[in-house]
């Protein structure tokens, strides 16, 4: 039984089904599945989707759908995960956000679901975030990686900013940081001290890796 | 006065009469039901008064439809923007279509399409070229390039104005990031000019304090104001044609309601900049066949029904990174399908690699189709002189030709367009010039306008007062932190 609950976990990420999400990890949970294996099933799902991304077989909405379903199952899987005194295994912990006056969010969006696709733990912190959100989520999820998005001319430099107040505040070397967006380039990551650039969502998920050494 | 082209043909119509209603009315229950978020008290307080409801904790403002049809009658369908040189005058509206600029990031090199950062001069020189062009009526607010070498980000509309202005006497748009328009205003007025002011929304349905504060500022100057709702369909926007079209129109109306609250009887030119996503990079697909259809209902709607003057950005940034042939099929599909709907403004000249690249070698090219754009949609006469019925009748069956009347000597040049940058040689002399391409014609042309063009000059006094402003302008964003 636990078999065919796991694989209905995964099937419900490859079918995008949103609604039932919630109440299938709920349901799972109370049958006793070990949550541990439900993150599991629902990361093999969310990963096969990445990998039909790459290849150009699946697009961004269903990317986006996707990650939706593992969005609204994971809560009470990790609410279960922490009352057995359970820990998730990722490759790191990524801090994730649109730099503050920019609001774009779909490269952000899809950095973010690609990160948790391939075993990241992302924190999402939306889009025109303040420097000193950055900084205070850093400082709380202890992240490994501060990742950036920036989408105008006018608020590129704001990563720029970032960056200093974590040298301020002296927890740069703690982490890597990556930044992306149209008007940048790698000149201009290495003019701010980023220590990587994607030109592409998929390209931001490799230099993560590569950053922190689990490529 | 500007001529622009005079639009002799009826306009294509894409939707059916019960469809451009079965849209507005869709428009008008969205902006009751749900509104549009304004990032500013002073905007939401002016929107109170006139009875929206407005809430301040989610900062939006439900627009009753009585007041956004009201905003719609009290617009103009036509108005004038003065240039500093008369000559350049535009009057917006109605049947005719101008043409305006389109902008960059960087710089590309023909060759190789890498994108760079320009120089001031490069910026100054690509602005003398366009000042040149016969089909590029004006310029959008940070072109053609937006970011310049030296230049910091915060400075960048103020002195892109200034090189405008020094550079060219067509009419510009202002902008609205980071309170440039305070600067942009007092440019124009130190040169006796208007502007195009700016006011654009962040979809879904939202304006920035940025876009508000601008609104007001053009407003109050007494500048007329351009709107755009920049959505991606299916990210910003709903990804079908007419879900998008809904929610552009809403808006760009609850900008047409805010400025008619402002300065009632403004004149406003509506632009479409709604394109769809490529679903597998995320970025906008410009240049792609959502755009084209986007605008053609646009135009039907805004220039038909509300009788709003519309300006369509879609041939602006071709996906191409390259001046090539898929740069030239893309801008040239849109343009078309936009003048024949009936856009009073197309933006295209010089635009390369969606909006990261910009060169005045594409500005060249583009104005050739601007003017067979706009020739094919100013239709051509029938009359006596042009039907030439009476010479057809001299003209000898199988032997007689046309080539020695006085009629086609005189007239030809009338009836049929040349391209100032394109090849029409045979072939063996194409393969006697060294196989010249247009690239190469747009080069030589290019060469002879910086060599030999002058633009309007403004007097020593203007540019000593350009400089002062713009000094004042570095004192006003240094006490702000931003420089």
């Amino acid at each position: 039984m636990e078999r065919e609950i796991l694989a209905g976990l995964k099937k419900m990420v490859l079918n995008y089904e949103i609604e039932k999400a919630e109440s299938a990890a709920k349901d799972a949970i109370s049958k006793g599945v070990d949550p541990l294996r439900c993150v599991e099933a629902l990361t093999e799902g969310i990963r096969q989707i990445g990998e039909g991304f790459e290849k150009g077989d699946i697009f961004l909405p269903d990317l986006v759908a996707s990650s939706e379903v593992v969005k609204k199952a994971l809560p009470p899987i990790q609410e279960e995960i922490t009352r057995r005194g359970q820990k998730t295994a990722s490759l790191g912990r990524v801090v994730v956000g649109t730099v503050f006056g920019d609001i774009h969010s779909i490269g952000k969006d899809m950095v973010a679901t690609l990160l948790f696709a391939n075993g990241f733990e992302v924190i999402d912190l939306g889009v025109n975030v303040r420097s000193d959100h950055f900084l205070d989520a850093i400082k709380e999820y202890e992240a490994n990686i501060l990742a950036m998005s920036a989408l105008l001319t006018t608020t590129v430099m704001e990563q720029k900013n970032v960056i200093e107040g974590l040298r301020r505040e002296g927890i740069r070397p703690r982490l890597k940081v990556v930044v992306g967006g149209a008007p940048i380039n790698q000149e201009f990551a290495d003019s701010i001290g980023a220590d990587g650039y994607g030109s592409t969502a998929l390209e931001g998920v490799a230099i993560a890796k590569s950053l922190l050494g689990t490529a | 006065m500007r001529r622009g082209f005079r639009r002799r043909i009826p306009p294509v119509k894409i939707l059916s009469d019960c469809e451009v209603e079965a849209i507005h009315h869709a428009t008008l229950d969205l902006l009751e039901e749900v509104g549009c978020r304004f990032d500013s008290k002073k905007a939401l307080d002016l929107l109170k008064k006139n009875d929206c409801i407005v809430n301040d904790q989610d900062l939006r403002a439900r627009i009753p439809a009585y007041l956004v049809e009201e905003a719609i009658r009290k617009t103009p369908s036509s108005f004038l923007v003065r240039a500093r040189d008369p000559k350049n005058n535009m009057m917006f509206g109605g049947n005719t279509l101008y043409f305006m600029s389109s902008a960059g990031a960087r710089i590309c090199d023909p060759e190789t399409g890498i994108a760079r950062t320009a120089t001031l001069e490069e910026n100054n020189q690509a602005v003398l070229i366009s000042d040149a062009l016969e089909n590029l009526d004006c310029f959008p607010s940070y072109t053609p390039y937006f970011e310049i070498e030296k230049i910091e980000p915060v400075m960048l509309c103020p002195t892109s104005l200034a090189s405008r202005i020094r550079y060219s006497s067509k009419v510009s748009r202002g902008a609205q990031v980071t309170d440039s328009f305070i600067w942009e205003i007092q440019l124009a007025q130190a040169v006796g000019q208007q502007l195009l002011g700016n006011m654009e929304a962040a979809p879904p349905l939202s304006y920035p304090e940025d876009a508000i504060n601008a609104g007001f500022g053009y407003a109050e100057a007494g500048f007329p104001i351009y709107i755009a709702a920049g959505a991606v369909m299916g990210g910003t926007a709903p990804v079908t044609l007419a879900g998008s079209t809904i929610t552009n129109n809403a808006e760009l109306l609850a900008a047409v309601v805010f400025l008619q609250l402002v300065r009632p009887g403004i004149g406003i030119i509506a632009n479409d900049f709604v394109e769809p996503i490529d679903m597998r990079t995320g970025s906008p697909a410009f240049g792609s066949l959502g755009c084209s259809l986007h605008h053609m209902a646009f135009n039907q709607i805004w220039n038909g029904f509300y009788r709003i003057p519309t300006n369509n950005t879609g041939p602006a940034f071709p996906n191409s990174k390259l001046i090539d042939f898929q740069g030239g099929y893309e801008k040239t599909h849109i343009a078309m399908a936009s003048a024949l709907s009936g856009a009073n403004m197309i933006v295209l000249h010089g635009g390369v690699s969606s909006e990261l690249s910009y060169h005045p070698l594409q500005a060249v090219m583009d104005d050739d189709i601007a003017a067979i754009v706009g020739r094919t949609i100013e239709g051509f006469e029938v009359n006596d002189e042009t039907m030439a019925l009476e010479i057809m009748k001299e003209v000898e069956p199988m032997r007689g030709t046309y080539l020695n009347k006085a009629h086609t000597r005189t007239l030809w040049k009338k009836e049929y367009y040349v391209p100032k940058a394109a090849d029409r040689l045979t072939y063996q002399e194409w393969l006697k010039t060294g196989r010249k391409n247009s690239i190469d014609y747009a080069h030589e042309r290019m060469k002879e306008i910086l060599a030999s063009h002058k633009p309007t000059p403004i007097t020593p006094e203007q540019d000593k007062e350009i400089d002062r402003i713009l000094e004042e302008a570095k004192r006003y964003y240094r006490n702000r932190g931003l420089l």
